[in-house]
């Protein structure tokens, strides 16, 4: 689905975001990326998504080489790509409904459906009951619901979510990687970037270790129950 | 390609239906943006209103002194002085010639007595025969015009006749008047011109501040998806708007300025005699004045657009 050719970004200005960056992300894989800040992590997202080009190397997505990717064929692009942002990015002046339906009234779906899926997806993220309120009358948490039922909306075969549970407490971070974990089950293809070791290491999906830029380790994932098979 | 437009189809892109919802959602968002700060929208509305109403009004003036001017052409004669060594038979040949021509609507004779009694008359003297012991005056035709022909070509043809010895026209001032018109109408058109450049820019700086407020919303439309010409979009149609409330606003300020004015240029009329109406804006000037407000208010908001979207690059 996603796949890194030896992929370096340097921004203007000298900082060497990424260097030679190599990896195969499967269609329906649910994958980690973690690593500390100023790792990269970020910048591998917005690669994908097309908000940064890379300077060296190949980003393909699903078949196609997004480098080579017209500025007139970006939006087409983002629409199949999923992203949760650590910041929400939410408009702070439109209602949660208003703000979920959004992928779709670009898209041009009929108000009736719209009405339909963004009920669905805000049923799906708990929050089924807000959607007259406006963002910053909701808790952090709730924000980053919202964010992931935009995200979801446009029914996307692929969901990146940067530092997802940033902000969220142990509990809430659970729940919200539940939800994640029900939409990889329904064959969405999932990156999160995420610096929350011990709750990557319990879910034991597939984690990719940045450092410098570099990825300097791919834990593969771990079949559900191995952990507490008894030895021998 | 092909895959570009497999992905288009599965998000529901493409189709008639589908570009309708777009567009409507396009319209609601830019009615939203003006209902949202509507004492600035109001102030813009009224700008781009003030900057076509000059000029619209300008061109009424000129267009109601013209008409009224053709009016006063039609009624004026000119008095044709015949060569003094003329006398009767000679005359009325003469008369009777020039009646003929094309444009000429009647020629009056008027003999030296006559003209010597009209003259004592408006000079207010008992008798300009005591005064003058032998007429100086030459026959003089009047000659009434139809106010159609070419009126100056008629004149240098009865200057060129031989028993002619001088026309005297004394409508100079309403030429005068006609070319100050005319030159005022070139005026109009250069304000015109001018004040629409004028419409665009205001209403173009009216978008460039409405961009920079709402950044932040560009910058997530584009994150999830949308295309540029989606995000130009209702900025396109606030100034279709604005220009379109502006020409609106135009026509009533005119409309209300000519009910103010019937009544005083009524009562001028009046004092001549006449009966003098101010006539208002055609329905074609109307529709122009009001639908190029709108084509200018379109072209300053998307030069704006495009140049800040480009700036803003999301």
């Amino acid at each position: 689905m996603i796949s890194f050719q030896h992929v370096s970004k340097r921004y203007p200005g000298g900082v060497q975001a990424l260097s030679d960056v190599s990896f195969e992300l499967g269609a329906g894989e649910m994958t980690f990326l973690t690593g500390r800040s100023g790792a990269g992590k970020s910048t591998l997202l917005k690669l994908i998504a097309l908000l940064e080009r890379p300077s060296r190397g190949q980003v393909v997505f699903d078949g196609r080489n997004v480098g080579k990717v017209s500025r007139r064929q970006i939006p087409y692009l983002r629409r199949r790509i999923g992203v949760i942002f650590q910041d929400h990015r939410l408009l702070t002046d439109k209602r949660v409904f208003d703000n979920v339906a959004l992928p779709l009234m670009i898209a041009g779906v009929s108000f009736g459906e719209i009405q339909r899926r963004v009920r669905a997806a805000l049923d799906k993220v708990g929050l089924a009951d807000k959607e007259k309120m406006y963002p910053p009358m909701l808790s952090g948490g709730e924000q980053q619901r919202v964010g992931i039922a935009r995200a979801i909306i446009g029914r996307p075969p692929v969901l990146l979510a940067d530092e997802p549970t940033g902000n969220l407490d142990p509990g809430l971070s659970a729940e919200l990687m539940e939800t994640f974990l029900q939409l990889n089950r329904a064959g969405v293809t999932v990156l999160i970037a995420s610096h929350d070791l011990a709750l990557i290491k319990r879910l034991g999906q597939r984690v990719l270790v940045l450092d410098n830029g570099q990825i300097i380790d791919d834990l593969p994932r771990r079949e559900r129950g191995v952990e507490t098979e008894p030895d021998g | 390609m092909v895959k570009a437009k497999q992905s288009m189809r599965q998000a529901g892109a493409t189709g008639l239906r589908a570009w309708m919802r777009r567009h409507a959602f396009s319209l609601l968002s830019s009615l939203g943006s003006l209902a949202r700060y509507p004492l600035a929208a109001l102030m813009t509305v009224a700008v781009v209103a003030f900057a076509i109403a000059m000029p619209l009004a300008l061109q009424l003036a000129l267009d109601n002194i013209e008409r009224l001017s053709k009016q006063w052409e039609r009624l004026d004669t000119l008095s044709v002085f015949v060569d003094s060594r003329l006398e009767r038979p000679a005359i009325d040949r003469l008369a009777s010639r020039l009646s003929t021509w094309n444009g000429v609507l009647a020629v009056d004779p008027i003999s030296p007595d006559q003209g010597l009694q009209e003259l004592s008359a408006q000079l207010g003297l008992e008798s300009a025969e005591d005064v003058l012991e032998n007429n100086p005056l030459p026959w003089v035709l009047e000659v009434t015009l139809d106010g159609v022909g070419d009126r100056s070509g008629l004149i240098d043809r009865l200057q060129s006749q031989s028993e002619v010895s001088n026309v005297l026209a004394d409508i100079q001032w309403l030429e005068r008047l006609d070319a100050m018109t005319e030159l005022l109408g070139q005026l109009t058109l250069l304000l015109a011109g001018l004040l629409a450049a004028g419409v665009a820019v205001v209403i173009g700086n009216t978008i460039r501040l409405d961009v920079q407020n709402r950044r932040e919303e560009i910058e997530v439309l584009a994150l999830v998806g949308a295309t540029a010409a989606f995000i130009r979009r209702p900025f396109l149609y606030s100034g279709l708007w604005y220009g379109l409330l502006g020409g609106l606003m135009a026509w009533a300020l005119l409309s209300a300025g000519l009910m103010v004015l019937q009544d005083p240029v009524a009562r001028l009329g009046q004092t001549y005699t006449e009966s003098l109406r101010l006539l208002g804006p055609s329905p074609l000037v109307i529709v122009m004045a009001v639908g190029g407000s709108a084509l200018f208010g379109l072209l300053g908001a998307w030069l704006a657009v495009s140049q800040h979207l480009r700036r803003i690059d999301p």
